[in-house]
């Protein structure tokens, strides 16, 4: 895996140290290893239930480790409550204080810190104007719409200068159009503060648009970390390509082995992948994956046998109109549906259902999988 | 607040109707408070109003002892149910199966009250000669007054009698409050302590006076469980009804219903005159401040 740390003289934000969390008999965490720079936009994705909001919860503070530590800057915390850290949360909802104004969330946490009120307010109203809230300060919090709400959170958050920030499925609760607007605003807002951001989601395009870095979290383990793109582009774990993309997803039996490439048995066809460093033996089954937009379509017809290493005969299926793109379904014969993206209306010659077809790739697109 | 169409005859009968059942509701009581201002005590012709029962009320130790006794039972009563009762709605609102919490509590409204003081009457007597027993095995006479009828059973007694009716109307008030918001708070620097008075208690302020209220009034007007449960002291209730059935009602026990009546009546009164105050402020702030709220 290509794990690049942003390089700091400091201490990283967040260590995660062989961290395990049990609910009695829920295993929400196991035995997790996790290393956060100071200043990184940081994101934990996975499936829900698989055990995000309790790491989150953790490092914050919310939850103590069964097992394991967290140390933030270099100091252990683990047990430490959460206003004893140097972090600050945003939830997903229902976390804003009902009974008062939007100024009094936003200045609370100094209220606590002992700041004088004219002074807070004023530190408050600034944080306010940077999330786009200025003109909101006299409002209740049921009186602002979901959006508004949520850049509350992120004020009364921000305005205390913390340097980590938690952010637990912040857009959740947000519309579609709203969520993608607020991503953006996210990452720019974190760019410009420039402090540590931890954001927890399930939803992957988010997590694309705003992460420096993404850990998948599934199941309580840790799955795979690293650079979003490496994750979008390169992923180790069979998990990783088929939480992440659009994958086709093939199992098969190793045929052969040479040096850095080896043969893998899908279906009767042969196909050549990369090993990226992994080991694997003659027999092993192994699962491979590709994107579906980097899977070509064309009419199988006697010239074009498959038998390059990279490409596989099946028969067609149907079209799937998704408006900027269109996927087309291929059956392969042990079954299994596979899917190539392509630009709508590119190809104009569509096969008809039943059609012989051959899927093709480069050589490079398809990535080998042992776990 | 009403239809504008509906029919203006409809919306007065409603009211005329409601009139008439508080009448009918309260009209023993009124006629009671009317008797208790009559020098000439109950079924006299002639009425000359007068403070007089009230004045021996108050000059009678007797009573003075009850009413003292009622107030220290009202006050250890409501300083421990209303805490607890707090407890248990936090507890209510962070569970995960709220069923069997709801079914506990509230438990105690379905047992006749004969019942549940007899129940604990029993179990109180059982208890104490356990622990004389116990005692007597050990050689010590510590154990011996531990359940012995006393003002401790007697508090024990209108506790499981108050918790529920407290429980529910604090809960009513925690209809906004999420942890979450305990937990930002927590994210904001607070302490356990700071976060609770911050954000918890002042939306649940009201709940807990009304529960106090509550807890006060009951325990004024309750009269089977402390009457079974109390030790060598009496209440101004159990004064009151011993004396009714003993000699019948004197003039002083006009005096001293309507006392109790009135306590509750005003205590009652204020918090409903409180509230719809409150609201009205409220509603006219919310009026003076409905702008349109934009999108995102
Ligand atoms: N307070 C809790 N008590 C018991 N089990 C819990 C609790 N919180 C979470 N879990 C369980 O732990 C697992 C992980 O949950 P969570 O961390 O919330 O996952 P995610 O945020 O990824 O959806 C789930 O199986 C969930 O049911
Ligand atoms: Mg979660």
């Amino acid at each position: 895996m290509s794990e690049t740390t942003i390089a700091t003289d400091k201490a990283p934000a967040v260590e995660v140290k062989n961290l395990s969390k049990h609910y009695g008999p829920v295993k929400a965490l196991r035995n997790v290893d996790l290393t956060i720079a100071a200043g990184e936009y940081f994101v934990l994705l996975g499936p829900s239930g698989g055990g995000k909001t309790t790491l989150l919860r953790t490092i914050g503070g919310f939850h103590k480790p069964t097992e394991g530590q967290v140390l933030l800057h270099g100091r252990d915390m683990s047990h430490l409550p959460p206003d004893k850290r140097p972090t600050t949360m945003v939830f997903q909802a229902y976390a804003l204080f009902p009974h008062m104004t939007v100024l009094q969330n936003v200045s609370y946490g100094l209220k606590v810190a002992g700041i004088d009120r004219k002074q807070a307010e004023e530190k408050a109203a600034a944080m306010m104007d940077v999330v786009g809230l200025s003109g909101f300060a006299e409002r209740k919090p049921h009186e602002l719409s979901g959006g508004q709400q949520q850049r509350v959170q992120l004020a009364r958050a921000l305005v205390l200068d913390r340097d980590i920030l938690l952010l637990d499925e912040p857009l959740a609760a947000l519309d579609a159009q709203l969520r993608k607007d607020m991503c953006l605003e996210l990452k720019h807002l974190q760019e410009k503060v420039g402090i540590t951001f931890i954001h927890v989601t399930h939803n992957q395009e988010e997590a694309m648009t705003v992460a420096d870095r993404i850990a998948l979290v599934a199941d309580g383990n840790l799955v795979e970390h690293g650079k979003a793109r490496d994750i979008y582009r390169a992923p180790v774990k069979k998990f990783t390509a088929s939480f992440v993309g659009e994958n086709n997803m093939l199992s098969g039996r190793v045929s052969d082995v040479n040096g850095v490439s080896c043969t893998v048995d899908v279906a009767g066809s042969q196909l050549v992948v990369q090993k990226r460093g992994q080991q694997v033996a003659h027999g092993q089954p192994v699962d491979l994956s590709i994107r579906s937009e980097l899977v070509q379509l064309s009419r199988a017809n006697g010239s074009n046998n498959a038998g390059d290493g990279h490409s596989i005969l099946g028969s067609y299926d149907e079209a799937v109109y998704l408006g900027l793109t269109t996927s087309h379904l291929v059956r392969l014969p042990n079954g299994v549906e596979m899917t190539s993206r392509t630009i709508s209306d590119a190809v104009d010659d569509l096969p008809t259902p039943g059609d012989p077809v051959r899927l093709h790739w480069q050589p490079e697109a398809i990535r080998l999988h042992t776990s | 607040m009403t239809d504008e169409y509906a029919n203006p005859w409809l919306y007065r009968l409603k009211w005329l109707y409601m009139l008439l059942l508080v009448v009918t509701l309260m009209s023993p009581v009124l006629y009671v408070m009317y008797i208790s201002f009559n020098a000439n005590g109950f079924g006299a012709r002639a009425y000359d109003f007068t403070f007089e029962w009230y004045r021996l009320v108050f000059s009678d130790t007797l009573l003075l002892n009850a009413l003292r006794w009622t107030l220290t039972l009202a006050v250890v009563v409501t300083c421990i149910t209303v805490p607890f009762a707090v407890l248990a709605a936090k507890y209510y609102k962070t569970a995960q199966n709220k069923l069997p919490i709801v079914f506990l509590l509230l438990a105690p409204l379905f047992v006749p009250p004969d019942i549940l003081g007899s129940a604990l009457l029993v179990y109180f007597k059982s208890l104490n000669a356990s622990f004389i027993w116990l005692g007597d095995q050990l050689g010590t006479s510590m154990f011996d007054g531990w359940f012995r009828l006393s003002f401790f059973t007697a508090v024990i007694g209108l506790i499981i009698y108050t918790i529920p009716y407290a429980f529910i109307v604090v809960l009513i008030t925690m209809g906004r409050y999420r942890t979450e918001q305990t937990e930002a708070a927590r994210a904001c620097g607070a302490d356990g302590w700071r976060a609770f008075w911050d954000i918890e208690f002042p939306q649940i302020r009201a709940g807990v006076f009304s529960a106090c209220s509550f807890c006060v009034i009951l325990v004024f007007n309750e009269y089977t469980r402390t009457s079974l449960l109390k030790g060598g002291f009496d209440t101004f209730t159990t004064v009151l009804i011993s004396q009714m059935l003993n000699t019948g009602m004197s003039p002083q026990s006009y005096a001293m219903s309507s006392m109790v009546a009135f306590t509750a009546i005003a205590i009652i009164g204020s918090i409903i005159i409180f509230t719809l105050i409150r609201t009205e402020s409220l509603s006219r702030l919310a009026r003076a401040k409905a702008e349109p709220v934009m999108s995102s």
